[in-house]
């Protein structure tokens, strides 16, 4: 079969491979994006859709700034995403809240909020204040910690603006195609997939769990683990949450979500007990929501690497190569477009990016 | 509202847990039961009998008589149950089945309440359901379903006013006209969407068919409803319209456009199994391209993919409320097996009754199946039709979605939100299936299907919340270890 053959192929079509593919296009640069098909794993699909800040890296300042710079320029994402699609992503951006449900955990959030630089402008909220906020909490909620960078978007829309947005672009979609392999090649890499090879000038790992074995090919490393994550999803009902609360959210068309578990499990099977832990919890918070029904559950997993923070990097190996993983895909979608696509269309990850290289997982080794 | 199990309501465990009250199910029951395991029978009704056997637990006289033979073989079955000592459940939606180490967990929602019910075995006898039939205005009140107005008729005696026009094809859409014409309804049409194609097709089987229970029963329905009701045949356009409810139906047949002026409009066009929670426990299914429809993997046993779960009645395949029974009865056997009740000789002597009476039963079925697979322009719509009636969304919109990349329902959920609402694609997974194989090219079995989440059935988040978890589940969502 005769190769097929671009300047840049992105594989992995969820959040963060799109993001990227859709900033790599335009009508110059023959770019593809390589997806799999129906029943893919695909971490996107389980994203609660928060954009959000407050926590992120509070020991990791890069992280925390990058995060910050993500949220900044989301609606300069999502404007352009409506002007070259018109799909509206239901972008709200007012701020968030995490909720403790007793005083011991507002005890532990108080203390993590106190480790936060003034950068990250997360804080306490007691309840009297949050009463105003967020009418009809329950009486087991003690406080909250906010910060008003947060907010949240459609995560389906936003899949699918990216995704039309790359082809409005020039890109080229290329669907069942999971990667087997990647070598360098002439001129480049060529990559063995279920629909044949295809060949390219450079290449994007961005294919979540699917990177940890695809990196080492090109001298590159994704040490990613999956941590499985379980969501409720409940009849529309009218605006009641005016603000997104980190495992509670009412999307744009009504439906409260509520999530979620962190669970060191690589079944996207959902279970029981641990649904019944999100509602139990859930219901605490906003008492009203015992009454609502239950449309359906649905787990994800997510890529995680040792320490949570993203992974972007060129290979020394194999320059033109490059991997990127991270677990927040639509908080860090506006960042992945607008900042990391042209630094890898100009050949080089700069500065800034060089605290998310994977040798950090290799520095006990190295010293 | 407060969890169980209590022991009044639900008990705690049992060996056999058996999904739906129908003739499979309470034959399973029953049988289970004398095999001397300890059976559960779950039915969301207040009483046993199914769709089939609804009214044989609590008919007059009078309906006894118009019942006629389905009522004898109900209250048998229905006093065969009450006296084999299974424990009957009435009123429980079983929501989700969770197959674990020990065997299995049944999430069980009753009124108010819920809980867990633990189960060595699970037999699905869960039935079939109505397989849409999608053209323009199908969503406008005023048109509803076969089954629906039947159930309506039976609950509550309620007969449509104002003209009335049936829709689609099948056995069970003249079933209904038949009951609607008794009960005074004013039928003004039957359109029927069947093709002479069709019964040129299924005429290599039609001797077996008149061979068959189904034949005599069958003529006189047809004849009967001829006598009182016009039937328009080969019908190929039909649309309901309105703008705030139903006000006319328009159909083409025989080359002539005709305007019926209704109120209601009820359409039907074939039963399909119900396979959802077959499904979710990962059990296989085929792609059935007689029936246009899924169907679960089983064995002669109704034995599924996954050990320990069994699959009778229409829920594995339509044939019928007598087939089901003896299917129910061979599952019941097979799970005795499995338990360690009887051994492999006894297994199999057991089973030489059941055998027999099924094949006697399955008799005309392909007949049926033939000729009644819906015509491809009812089962796979275009245009502006609706799809998917919980989120709105129209054929037209899901072929955008496939030419734009998308190669299954899966990603179509992501993209239009095809197939995300309340009914869980129960209304439009076939047709999504159907036109996504359509579009691409493919065999529907390459496309594959929606996921099916749970909840099966329905649930409020409070019911969630009172299933039980373990501190492991709790530390996963709260991720702050309890007692400290």
């Amino acid at each position: 079969m005769k190769a097929r053959s671009y300047d840049i192929v992105v594989v992995g079509g969820g959040l963060v491979g799109a993001a990227i593919a859709y900033g790599l296009a335009e009508p110059s640069r023959r770019v593809a994006m390589l997806d799999e098909g129906d029943r893919a794993s695909r971490a996107a699909r389980g994203n609660f859709g928060l954009i959000w800040v407050q926590g992120k890296g509070i020991d990791y300042p890069p992280y925390a700034a990058w995060t910050r710079a993500s949220a900044q320029r989301w609606s300069e994402l999502a404007t352009r995403l409506r002007e070259e699609t018109g799909i509206d992503v239901a972008l709200q951006q007012r701020g968030g809240v995490h909720l403790c449900l007793s005083e011991r955990e507002l005890t532990v959030r108080s203390a993590l909020v106190a480790r936060a630089t003034v950068a990250n402008g997360i804080e306490i909220l007691d309840r009297n204040a949050l009463m105003h906020l967020l009418p009809g909490i329950g009486s087991d909620v003690a406080g909250a910690s906010y910060c008003a960078a947060d907010g949240h978007v459609n995560p389906l829309k936003l899949l699918h603006a990216l995704h039309a947005a790359f082809v409005a672009r020039g890109g080229s979609i290329v669907s069942d195609c999971a990667v087997r392999n990647v070598a360098t090649g002439r001129g480049g890499f060529t990559l063995t997939t279920a629909t044949g090879p295809i060949d390219a000038a450079r290449v994007v790992l961005a294919a979540g769990l699917g990177n940890a074995t695809l990196a080492p090919q090109l001298g590159l490393s994704a040490p990613v683990r999956a941590q499985r994550g379980q969501i409720i999803a409940l009849e529309r009902a009218p605006p009641m949450l005016p603000l997104p609360v980190e495992t509670l959210r009412q999307t744009d068309s009504g439906t409260i979500l509520a999530g979620d578990s962190q669970e060191e499990n690589a079944s996207t099977e959902t279970s029981m007990g641990v649904l019944s832990a999100i509602a139990a919890r859930a219901v605490r918070a906003f008492p009203r929501l015992a009454e609502a029904r239950v449309v359906r559950c649905w787990a994800a997993l997510r890529v995680l690497t040792p320490d949570r923070y993203p992974i972007y990097q060129q290979s020394r190996t194999a320059p033109g190569a490059f991997v990127a993983t991270c677990h927040s895909g639509v908080t860090l979608a506006a960042a992945h477009a607008i900042e990391l696509a042209p630094q890898i269309a100009a050949g080089s990850l700069g500065a800034a990016l060089l605290p998310f290289s994977a040798d950090r997982f290799d520095v006990a080794v190295a010293n | 509202m407060s969890p169980l199990p209590t022991d009044a309501v639900l008990p705690a465990a049992c060996d056999v847990a058996i999904v739906g009250a129908g003739p499979a199910g309470m034959a399973a029951a029953t049988l289970a039961a004398e095999f001397g395991l300890d059976a559960v029978l779950l039915d969301e009704h207040a009483a046993p009998g199914g769709e089939v056997y609804r009214e044989s637990a609590a008919a007059s006289a009078e309906r006894r008589a118009a019942l006629g033979p389905d009522y004898e073989l109900g209250v048998a079955a229905i006093a065969a149950l009450e006296r084999s000592g299974a424990h009957h459940v009435p009123g429980a939606r079983v929501c989700g089945v969770a197959n674990v180490a020990e065997g299995f967990e049944l999430c069980i929602a009753i009124d108010q309440d819920a809980g867990i019910l633990k189960a060595r075995c699970v037999i699905l006898a869960v039935g079939a359901l109505e397989r849409a039939l999608q053209i323009d205005g199908w969503t406008l009140p005023g048109v509803t379903s076969a089954g629906a107005a039947q159930r309506q008729l039976r609950a509550s005696g309620d007969v449509p006013a104002g003209p009335t026009v049936l829709a689609g094809c099948g056995p069970l859409l003249y079933q209904v006209a038949q009951q609607l014409c008794a009960a005074g309804a004013n039928v003004v049409a039957i359109l029927d969407t069947l093709s002479v194609a069709r019964f040129v097709r299924a005429l290599p089987s039609a001797i077996e068919f008149m061979r068959s229970p189904y034949y005599a029963r069958g003529a006189k329905l047809l004849k009967d409803v001829n006598e009182t009701v016009p039937i328009y045949h080969d019908v190929l356009v039909l649309s309901a319209l309105g703008n705030e409810k139903l006000v006319s139906v328009r159909f083409t047949a025989n080359k002539r456009t005709v305007t019926l002026i209704a109120d209601h409009l009820v359409l039907h066009q074939g039963i399909v199994p119900e396979i959802h929670l077959a499904d979710s426990l990962g059990c296989d299914m085929v792609w059935n391209d007689t029936a246009a429809c899924w169907k679960p993997r089983v064995d002669t046993w109704g034995g599924s993919s996954v050990a320990g779960v069994f699959i009778a009645g229409d829920g594995a395949g339509i044939a019928g409320a007598n087939g089901a029974a003896h299917r129910g009865a061979l599952a019941a056997i097979a799970a005795a097996a499995a338990l360690g009740r009887i051994d492999t000789p006894k297994r199999d002597a057991a089973a030489v009754v059941h055998r027999q009476a099924l094949a006697q039963s399955l008799r005309g079925r392909r007949f049926l199946d033939t000729l009644y697979r819906p015509p491809e322009r009812f089962r796979i719509p275009r245009g502006d039709t609706i799809v998917c009636r919980c989120e709105n969304v129209t054929a037209r919109e899901v072929i955008a979605a496939v030419h734009e990349g998308c190669t299954g329902p899966n990603q179509l959920k992501i993209f239009v939100r095809c197939g995300m609402g309340p009914c869980q694609g129960r209304d439009c997974s076939l047709a999504v299936t159907e036109i996504i194989a359509r579009e691409r090219g493919v065999h529907p079995s390459a496309v594959g299907r929606f996921r099916a989440r749970f909840p099966a059935q329905a649930l409020t988040l409070g019911q969630l919340a009172m299933l039980p978890s373990s501190p492991a589940d709790r530390l996963a969502v709260t991720r702050l270890p309890e007692d400290e």
